[in-house]
């Protein structure tokens, strides 16, 4: 779904160019492949005589664990950065997919999660120190790639034409672009991105003339993510995606750890080296339930037995926060889950019994399992590449994305004004009229927003600029054209319109760094559990505006004819109302502010109605109004 | 201005359209038009690529709702209907107060089945007024009554979706 960059063009040129004994001859297989760049686990697969698998490594393991350690002279990629971790943590980088395309405030906030020591660079990127000095997320990433080309042109016996890798469909921009960086660092040449949900279901052939409604559920060690999918005829439109980013396989370790706490009556109180062991025990237990019915679980001197129904029992609540992001996925695809004629398991957590029995239950149908749920995407991706290479015939997929979060302005009183929903399909362009707040206003701010809560404090700035130059006129007299639109890679680009005078402005919005699954995650759960107070804030600001406005209003009226309109007692009147407006506006009683501005209206009535006859006279008399206002 | 809507896919303007139809042809021209096929055209290509696409994205939504297409359908004659005008329609207007509060009622109650039961009426009341539009569509004397159910559809619409936040905060 990726769009080739102009610099993929002139790389392939390039290689064309300079090695042209590399152009295939007829029948000679291109060689391509599948990456899966996970955050704890990622793997290389390949389309080989007909069949399509992960490619292992020397000691024949296919799943290469997503950790870079730097010693002074060396690099160490996979198991060994793992087994170093403990020792060595500053040295040893694990989960750098959550640092990709993120800036270094944004990486702060996770700090404390992580032990690494950050640095800023030239950019917005953050930088690790190393023993081998800065590091930025994407070259440790493309450390990992570098792994995996390596061990796939060993294993295939020559040089790859391309890889295609997979990024969560979540994924923003600019996460999007930094994982292309760190495949050209690693020297590999990107023929496509392709979204992980998508690459599930290719990897099931679901792309080949099925038609229908797929899910792909994807509970993986740290996140969930579930997709609603809809193909027909290798064309995949994305319904809606949602998910909980903070909820995983580790969780179930943890349900599994507390118990042992509480079995064992130790003290939860445990040393990092403690604490350690206890989730590796408990993470075995958890293994072995899937094929066992109990396992004795030991910790120190203490052992017990754990029941596969104790364990369900132990994962139920998180269980049922997954089913309930899958609900309502398939709410925001404005479907029935019955319409669900698929659905797809990925994730080594997809293993646990009770996993496929409960999605099982909730879309009435079995989960596909047939492939390793570990390998489904590689596996995907690999197919994919094969395609995209140029050794099968046939169409190629094309992916119809959707917006994960909304896209609106800033209107008056900090309300966010929803121009594009979540879930639309891109490329999209939307266009809304706007108009000016105040007598005479030449310029407006124009602030972009995303996110789903109603006010703008709630939501995420992703930028700001000026439209200047419009025509003085009455307040509510010029019309603001601002549109949006969005490319099929996701970007939004926003241009603002005087159209009386074609006055224009517009910005290309490019993060620097985009929002993170986490925080989309986030904005979506904030906004179904503030909806009712939001309606309350939004109808209080709509008061406050309509107070602000009035006031501004009689205040400029009163300016100009006040003095000649008016007498002393009907002055006073006007106000003493347009104090207690003030003063109401400045509480958070909705009704009270309302009722003032209707009492507000009503003694400037006669006031408005001198106003108006005045001018008429003036024009009858032919004179200009600026003349009488002098 | 653009292309109609209706030409964009084949059709000729009507309210009773072959959805099935549609969607395969959307697809078909969502091929033809996505940008990742203009990745190596020149910038100017690429921009009408993009313009075409979201284009055919907007009619393809459109199309696809009943409310919608009937809202189109109406434009299309040159006079566009006031989206927020005064509805002459009091009967209608009491019944979805009624609906409003019977929905509030559920809330109260979080009564999930309640709520499945309304989304049935709701969805059958949705499917009578397009009977209903496309049955006055085709007659061009009705055309008052055509405007009033298309009002009428987007106030059902309008409450589908308040169907549709209930349930999100009862699954909380």
């Amino acid at each position: 779904m990726f769009r080739g960059t102009p610099d993929t063009a002139k790389i392939m040129a390039l290689l064309q160019i300079a090695e042209p004994g590399q152009s295939p001859q007829p029948h000679q297989r291109r060689l391509a492949v599948g990456i899966d760049l996970g955050t704890t686990n990622s793997l290389v697969a390949a389309v080989r005589s007909g069949r399509t698998a992960p490619l292992p490594d020397a000691q024949g393991r296919v799943i290469l664990p997503s950790a870079v350690r730097y010693l002074a002279d060396a690099i160490e990629v996979g198991h060994a950065a793992v087994a170093a971790a403990a020792g060595d943590p500053l040295n040893s980088i694990i989960s750098v997919k959550r640092l990709m395309g993120r800036g270094l405030a944004d990486v702060k906030q996770l700090g404390q999660q992580l032990p690494y020591r950050f640095a800023a660079g030239d950019s917005q990127m953050p930088f690790i120190e190393t023993v081998q000095g800065p590091k930025s997320p994407v070259e440790v990433s493309a450390d990992i790639l570098r792994t995996l080309r390596e061990r796939a042109e060993a294993t295939l016996g020559g040089e790859l034409v391309g890889a295609v890798i997979t990024v969560p469909a979540y994924f923003d921009d600019a996460q999007r672009q930094a994982t292309k960086d760190a495949a050209r660092l690693a020297g590999l040449n990107v023929l496509r991105l392709l979204n992980e949900p998508t690459a599930a279901a290719v990897a099931y052939g679901l792309d080949k003339g099925a038609e229908g409604v797929i899910a792909i559920y994807d509970l993986g060690g740290g996140t969930f993510d579930i997709s609603i999918l809809r193909l027909s005829r290798g064309v995949f439109e994305v319904m809606a995606t949602g998910g909980d980013s903070a909820l995983g396989g580790d969780d179930f370790d943890h349900a599994i750890a507390g118990w042992i706490i509480e079995q064992a009556g130790i003290s939860a109180d445990l040393d990092p080296g403690a604490q350690r062991q206890l989730l590796q025990t408990a993470c075995a237990a958890k293994e072995a339930l899937t094929d066992a019915e109990r396992v004795t679980v030991r910790h120190g001197d203490w052992s017990g037995e754990l029941s596969r129904a104790q364990f369900d029992a132990l994962i139920e609540p998180l269980l049922a926060r997954s089913l309930k992001a899958c609900r309502r996925a398939v709410r925001d695809a404005g479907i029935e889950l019955d319409e669900v004629e698929a659905v797809v398991m990925v994730g080594g957590s997809t293993r646990v019994p009770r996993v496929r029995t409960a999605v099982g239950e909730l879309f009435g149908r079995t989960p596909l399992t047939d492939i390793d749920p570990d390998e489904v995407v590689a596996i995907g991706a690999a197919i994919q590449a094969d395609t995209l290479a140029g050794n099968k015939q046939g169409e190629e997929l094309l992916l119809l994305d959707v917006i994960p979060l909304s896209l609106g302005l800033e209107t008056m009183g900090g309300l966010m004004e929803k121009v594009i929903a979540r879930n639309t399909t891109i490329p999209v362009a939307r266009g809304q009229e706007f108009t000016t707040y105040k007598d005479g206003q030449t310029a407006m701010m124009i602030h972009v927003l995303q996110g789903e809560r109603e006010l703008v404090s709630d939501c995420r700035s992703l930028a700001r600029f000026e439209l200047r130059g419009i025509p003085p006129m009455v307040a509510g007299a010029a019309k603001i054209r601002v549109t949006f639109q969005v490319d099929a890679d996701g970007l939004l680009g926003v241009t603002a319109r005087e159209l009386g005078s074609g006055v224009e402005a517009s910005i290309q919005v490019k993060p620097s760094y985009g929002l993170s699954d986490e925080e989309i995650a986030r904005m979506l759960q904030d906004s179904f559990a503030h909806a009712g107070d939001d309606k309350h804030a939004r109808a209080l600001r709509e008061q406050q505006v309509e107070a602000e406005r009035l006031l501004e209003a009689v205040q400029a009226a009163l300016a100009v004819d006040g003095e000649r309109l008016l007498d002393a007692d009907e002055r006073m009147v006007i106000d003493h109302e347009m104090q207690v407006l003030r003063e109401r506006a400045a509480g958070s009683d909705t009704a009270a502010i309302e009722q003032q501005v209707r009492r507000l209206s009503q003694v400037t009535d006669a006031f408005a109605a001198r106003r108006m006859d005045a001018s008429v006279k003036a024009a009858l008399a032919g004179r200009q109004l600026n003349e009488i206002e002098e | 201005m653009s292309t109609c809507h209706f030409a964009l896919f084949d059709l000729q303007p009507a309210f009773v359209i072959d959805l099935e139809g549609l969607a395969a042809r959307y697809r078909e021209l969502a091929r033809e038009t996505h940008p990742d096929r203009f990745a190596d055209a020149p910038a100017r290509e690429q921009r009408q690529a993009l313009e075409r696409a979201a284009q055919l994205n907007d009619a393809y939504q459109t199309l696809k709702s009943p409310s919608r297409r009937a809202l189109y359908l109406l434009s299309l004659g040159g006079r566009v209907l006031p989206l927020e005008a005064t509805v002459q329609d009091p009967a209608f207007l009491l019944q979805q107060m009624e609906l409003r509060e019977e929905l509030e009622e559920l809330q109260d109650s979080a009564d999930l089945a309640g709520v499945a039961a309304f989304k049935r009426r709701l969805k059958s009341a949705q499917a009578g007024l397009e009977q209903g539009f496309a049955a006055c569509w085709d007659n061009g004397a009705e055309r008052e009554q055509a405007e009033r159910l298309a009002r009428r559809m987007q106030f059902l619409d309008k409450l589908a979706l308040e169907v549709r936040e209930l349930e999100e905060r009862l699954d909380d």
